[in-house]
């Protein structure tokens, strides 16, 4: 005998389950005396429960309603302090500072006059895309070499008595 | 025509007032009714109910229509006498919902009822010891009954406003029902 389908016999009472799924408990019941008793007590349960449905104790329901208008206005009058206009653009603003500084101004050395070096490499930092193009730099390096040569040789060329 | 719950969260959403009292006067029997059968207490269900509505305030946006309104609604009703059920269990150690949700609940782990020495009960009493003994079930096991005879929402339905797959549902619902056909049985012997 098939699984007793426990878990599927609520369903099943109330009409709940798919076709195949429908027939297939139908058949265990029909094969199971122990499953078609607990179902028996479960239609009974079910039936005893819908009945007797408890009621809770009366209520006010303009009363209520009142109540709940001055939760809600008592929950919107505590985020009010915060998402007033005035304290909403003091905090924008002071996020926006604190922004600018993140970006910045954190980590960032401005150079001074005084400092060649520090200004050298400011100044690499601003050409760093030239930098990565390294073969083109390195090809302009070599052609720098190239001028140098065919200078000192003009300058050679000049002093050479004609 | 009357507009729709789910219109009417969408003007919610948009602050419509008129629509969120409309909404209020709708739900509100619904919501306190099944926050009353959840947590058995008619103050903390007035509040929790009236909670649900705030919420309800504060996110219609985020209702994505996938689901009705009133499962959505539902959701935020249990979840919240869920948790509030959780956090007095913090400092009532010994309430009788003190279960596992996942194991058996306390009343599945108790003996049998002591036999009532009066063997006449009215049919009333009977009830109302069906009703106590559901009180006594798993917060998760008792908020799918409630929902399935009080509100008579459909498995896959309770299975969205308890937030788990309709496997889980069926199985609380077999645990439940177990525990009460314990009860009836008991009730039946005195």
């Amino acid at each position: 005998m098939a699984k007793h389908p426990e878990t599927d016999l609520v369903p099943y009472l109330r009409g709940e389950l798919p076709p195949a799924e429908r027939e297939r408990v139908a058949r265990h019941l029909d094969e199971c005396p122990d499953c078609r008793q607990d179902t028996d007590q479960l239609r009974e349960l079910l039936g005893e429960l819908s009945r007797s449905i408890a009621e809770p104790p009366a209520v006010n329901w303009a009363r209520y309603r009142a109540e709940l208008r001055e939760k809600l206005e008592a929950r919107r009058g505590r985020r009010a302090w915060w998402w007033q206009p005035v304290p909403l653009a003091l905090a924008t603003s002071l996020a926006g500072v604190l922004l600018f500084v993140a970006v910045w101004g954190v980590g960032r050395q401005v150079p001074t006059a005084g400092d060649p070096v520090a200004f050298e490499e400011a100044a690499i930092g601003r050409n760093l895309g030239l930098l990565e193009q390294y073969q083109v730099v390195e090809r302009l390096d070599l052609l720098e070499e190239d001028l140098d040569f065919m200078s000192d040789l003009d300058g050679l060329a000049a002093g050479r008595p004609g | 025509m009357e507009p729709s719950d789910e219109a009417l969260c969408q003007r919610v959403a948009k602050r419509d007032v008129a629509a969120f009292e409309l909404l209020v006067e709708r739900y509100q029997g619904r919501a306190y009714r099944l926050a009353w059968s959840i947590v058995r207490d008619p103050e903390d269900a007035r509040d929790l109910s009236q909670e649900a509505f705030i919420r309800l305030h504060e996110s219609a946006g985020s209702f994505g229509g996938r689901s009705k309104f009133s499962t959505w609604f539902y959701r935020i009703v249990v979840n919240l006498c869920l948790d509030h059920k959780r956090k007095r269990r913090w400092w009532k150690p010994w309430a009788g919902d003190a279960a596992d949700d996942q194991g058996e609940s306390f009343l599945e782990r108790q003996p049998a009822p002591v036999t009532d020495p009066v063997d006449e009960l009215g049919r009333e009493q009977t009830m109302k010891d069906l009703w106590a003994a559901v009180d006594r079930l798993a917060p998760r096991q008792r908020a799918a009954v409630v929902l399935q005879v009080r509100e008579e929402l459909a498995t896959y339905e309770i299975a969205e406003v308890l937030k788990c797959s309709e496997a889980t549902v069926r199985v609380h619902l077999h645990r439940a029902m177990n525990a009460l056909k314990k009860t009836m049985k008991n009730m039946e012997k005195r």
